[in-house]
């Protein structure tokens, strides 16, 4: 937050405006803290981190513990397939993992909990995306005043969009529950915001440096190299530059003739030096790290080699485990790649119809792969709803968003039932399970779908007010 | 100027002094090959484990000291670190629970009845009829039938060091199995042969305690073999003494010695065979104990007694797991001394040396590994790294805005 005041004065001023929007974030913030904290201690044991969706191969905490148990028995912690994650995760979460008798008050669960990783992590997450948000509307701003389109209407005297993004990353329940679930993925959303909150502050090492631990930590994370490159390179989320030049074209001499945005490949450039750096200082790490009793090469194989040939069935609120099940094993190859190139085809048209919006285009990102990826976990909603916050004073009018938000809600309240039902009762079967997880990919579908056509009519309703303007 | 094209003369004196150098070469190199593998004794070998073959020929209660010989062996040698599963043992067994023993189920080798030799843990791998010299020579060659369990076989291999103990009725160049057939000493010889061509022992001691057992030894010509016996030829080997509640003697005077002997060691002394051999006093034993060395290339004073009677390896500490390739050791590994002599450390010298690569670059790399290897733990070097992220970024950041 002090990083963010001391940049511009407007948002000085801005802040002095919304003094009682801001009383109100703190206090809302404020609550959603002590809510988790009332939630990590709390004595009864809420079993959350057995959830099929919290704890996949992937993020679950227990599989750490056991990496990092053979880790300290000299043996490889890649071996017998168990942990799946960077060895990095092992040293820092690694010795949390390990009941300690010093603590005099008990502890119900792993000492993860006590330590409080990933509520730091969240609380972090929550001050970033706040930051980002503000960073963001600030450039709306600037732009619409630049269309002359900027009215008082616009200047909402509540909460800024960081701020709501920030209240719903944190009063999120999928949040809350990756975060008392003790899953790693608070982690990996941290890196993934800081990518973000880098690329729009136009900081470059630190989006570089995001960028690589959130590649490093999940693989998918990588596909947001172009919307950072494009942040640095445009800068934040724009009008398209069409509006721009047409409005040069009518008025002559204008005092904010800056607006002609040319991509700036020093930044660019600057960025790729830093991720350069920043990767060969993680892959010096790992390697050090793993020296003793495994190799690197086993490392990118049980890491990025686990998750893209999906050799872990057990359930989730994906589509993968189900539909691998089943397939043969003379086209799961096949079916490897079209589930890869499903995520990987949709990058070059959406990076070039919404190249002027590099956040939104991020958060599409994300919330593609996180349909699409090989091990969703709870985590995954947790960041793309938070991040939708951001953009809520251009997706106001978006279509089905109470059928979207009671579908999420009957799913997230469903699958847990179904699992039950499958696992524990025996009454129901796979299919069961596995229609919600398919529920739970069209809604998640029907989210993007609409979120990117509210969008681009945004856009084209910003084209016709100015030109509307223009002609007057 | 010489002409750059020999002729035909000498291209021809050319190729046959050429030939001749090739032959020359290869006769030797043939030579040294045969000279090494004739010469591949036991300096190249490491000593890997200790087995022990423990023997009573004899059956029948007045011969109840031959069993308590062998059983008062097999505790000592098991009291010193061998396990059961590197015991042979071969008993007529027919004495702890005959009808005519007052103590059922117990064996003594002392009138003071201080020690039960038959105690509970007391593996017996040939009892009875099964003791003939057929399956004795079958144990020491490993020539059985598909059918023997593995608990009956010796299953030694180069690096092993072999204690034989035989006792029973012997005399000039044989030893009575079971009253009923006997084992001569080329026999013995043959078999000692045949375990030395099957790299079955890398050092062998036989120790006999029978009348006349020197005279067994007449036929061996393995190396690395050690004998000793209880008496020379024309003497008798006598019993210690008579117990009045058992009935019969109960121990013989040269095993009775050796157990003396050995009762003042435990596991992690050094003394030496030499000591043990001149622990023998002609006056005591009534007879004169004969150790033969001339097979056997190592000093006698620089070989501990557990080199035969005990178990006691040399333990080289890893930190890491155990790998299936060898390689070169780290400075790392700590060698744990359980009393040995420096001189011991030459004979048991590894023989896997790996020839590293002389790339320049995978010399960089190792000297670059041993560097790090010599600061200390990795990872505490990866804390640091991690650590060290935090004021990187913030200097960066810094730098940049």
């Amino acid at each position: 937050m002090a990083t963010a005041n001391t940049e511009e004065e407007k948002s000085k001023s801005e802040q002095q405006k919304n003094h009682g929007g801001g009383g109100g974030f703190t206090r809302w913030a404020v609550l959603a803290v002590i809510f988790r904290l009332i939630l990590i201690y709390f004595p009864g044991n809420l079993n959350l981190s057995s959830r099929p969706e919290v704890s996949t191969p992937l993020t679950s905490i227990r599989r750490l513990a056991e990496g990092y148990w053979l880790k300290q028995s000299s043996m490889s912690p890649y071996a017998g397939s168990m942990y799946h994650g960077s060895p990095l995760l092992l040293s820092v979460l690694g010795p949390l993992t390990v009941k300690r008798t010093i603590l005099t008050y008990s502890v119900a669960n792993a000492e993860l909990k006590g330590s409080l990783v990933t509520f730091y992590a969240d609380l972090i997450s929550g001050i970033l995306i706040r930051a980002t948000g503000w960073k963001l509307q600030m450039t709306y701003r600037k732009s619409l005043k630049s269309l002359n389109l900027l009215n008082k209407s616009t200047d909402s005297g509540g909460l800024s969009s960081g701020d709501i993004a920030a209240l719903v990353y944190l009063w999120n329940p999928f949040t809350i529950v990756a975060c008392v679930g003790l899953s790693t993925s608070p982690v990996e959303n941290l890196f993934t915001i800081l990518t973000l909150y880098g690329a729009a502050t136009g900081i470059a090492p630190l989006a570089a440096f995001g960028w690589v631990m959130a590649t490093h930590l999940s693989l998918y994370p990588a596909i947001l190299i172009i919307p950072v490159i494009l942040l640095l390179g445009y800068g934040p989320d724009a009008p398209p530059s069409k509006l721009f030049r047409s409005k040069e074209n009518g008025k002559v001499g204008d005092d904010t003739s800056s607006q002609d945005i040319i991509f700036s490949w020093g930044r660019v450039l600057h960025l790729l030096v830093w991720t350069s750096m920043w990767s060969v200082y993680v892959l010096v790490l790992c390697s050090i790290s793993v020296k003793q009793h495994s190799s690197l090469q086993e490392m990118f194989q049980r890491t990025y080699g686990f998750i893209l040939t999906v050799e872990d069935l057990s359930p989730n609120i994906g589509v993968l485990w189900y539909f691998f099940a089943e397939v043969f094993d003379f086209f799961r190859d096949f079916f490897l790649i079209v589930f890869h190139s499903n995520i990987l085809f949709m990058i070059l048209p959406l990076a070039i119809r919404l190249k002027h919006r590099p956040c939104f285009l991020a958060f599409v990102y994300i919330a593609i792969s996180s349909m699409l990826k090989s091990y969703p976990s709870v985590g995954d909603p947790a960041l793309y709803l938070g991040l939708l916050g951001l953009f809520l004073d251009e997706l106001a009018d978006m279509q089905f968003s109470f059928f979207l938000f009671c579908g999420y809600v009957g799913v997230s309240l469903l699958s847990p039932v179904m699992h039950n039902l499958w696992i524990w009762r025996g009454t129901g079967n796979a299919n069961f399970y596995y229609a919600t997880a398919m529920a739970y990919a069209c809604f998640q579908i029907v989210l993007v779908v609409e979120s990117v056509s509210s969008m681009l009519n945004h856009d084209r309703k910003l084209m016709k007010l100015s030109a509307s303007k223009l002609q007057k | 100027m010489r002409s750059k094209l020999p002729d035909a003369a000498s291209s021809r004196k050319m190729a046959a002094s050429s030939a001749v150098v090739a032959i020359l070469a290869s006769i030797w190199l043939c030579s040294s090959i045969a000279a090494d593998a004739s010469g591949s004794s036991s300096e190249t070998t490491m000593h890997t484990n200790n087995w022990a073959v423990l023997v009573c020929t004899s059956r029948f209660w007045f011969n109840y000291r031959h069993m308590a010989n062998t059983l008062s062996l097999y505790r000592t040698v098991k009291r010193l670190g061998i396990p059961d599963e590197r015991i042979i043992l071969m008993l007529a067994d027919d004495m702890a629970c005959n009808s005519r023993n007052k103590y059922p189920a117990q064996v003594f080798n002392n009138e003071n009845h201080w020690l039960n030799l038959y105690g509970d843990n007391v593996e017996v791998d040939y009892r009875g009829y099964e003791v003939t010299v057929e399956n004795f020579l079958r144990v020491l060659t490993g020539r059985h039938e598909s059918a023997v369990p593995r608990s009956k076989r010796l299953l030694s291999d180069e690096g092993s060091h072999i204690l034989l103990y035989m006792t029973g009725h012997g005399g000039d160049e044989f030893l009575k199995f079971q009253d009923s057939e006997e084992l001569q000493s080329h026999d013995l010889a043959d078999a000692v042969k045949q375990m030395k061509e099957k790299h079955r022992f890398k050092e062998l001691l036989i120790m006999v305690d029978t009348c006349q057992a020197a005279t067994l030894f007449n036929q061996l010509h393995s190396p690395g073999v050690l004998a000793i016996a209880s008496s020379m030829k024309g003497e008798n080997s006598y019993s210690h003494h008579l117990d009045s509640d058992v009935g019969v003697s109960v121990v013989d005077r040269f095993t009775f010695y050796t157990l003396a002997f050995f009762e003042r060691l435990n596991m992690y002394d050094n003394a030496s065979l030499s000591r043990l051999f001149n622990s023998y006093d002609p006056n005591l034993l009534m007879s004169n104990a004969y150790y033969r060395t001339d097979l056997y290339q190592p000093n006698l004073q620089e070989v501990p007694v557990t080199n035969f009677f005990g178990s006691v390896m040399e333990t080289v500490h890893t930190d890491s797991a155990y790998r299936a390739f060898p390689q070169k050791n780290t400075p790392r590994e700590t060698r744990i001394r359980t009393g040995n002599t420096a001189e011991d450390d030459s004979r048991r010298s590894i023989l896997t040396d790996m020839t590293k690569a002389e790339c320049p670059f995978t010399r960089i790399v190792s000297s670059l590994e041993s560097k790090m290897e010599t600061v200390g733990n990795l990872d505490s070097l990866v804390n640091y790294g991690l650590v060290m992220i935090l004021p990187v970024l913030v200097v960066s950041v810094w730098l940049s805005t």
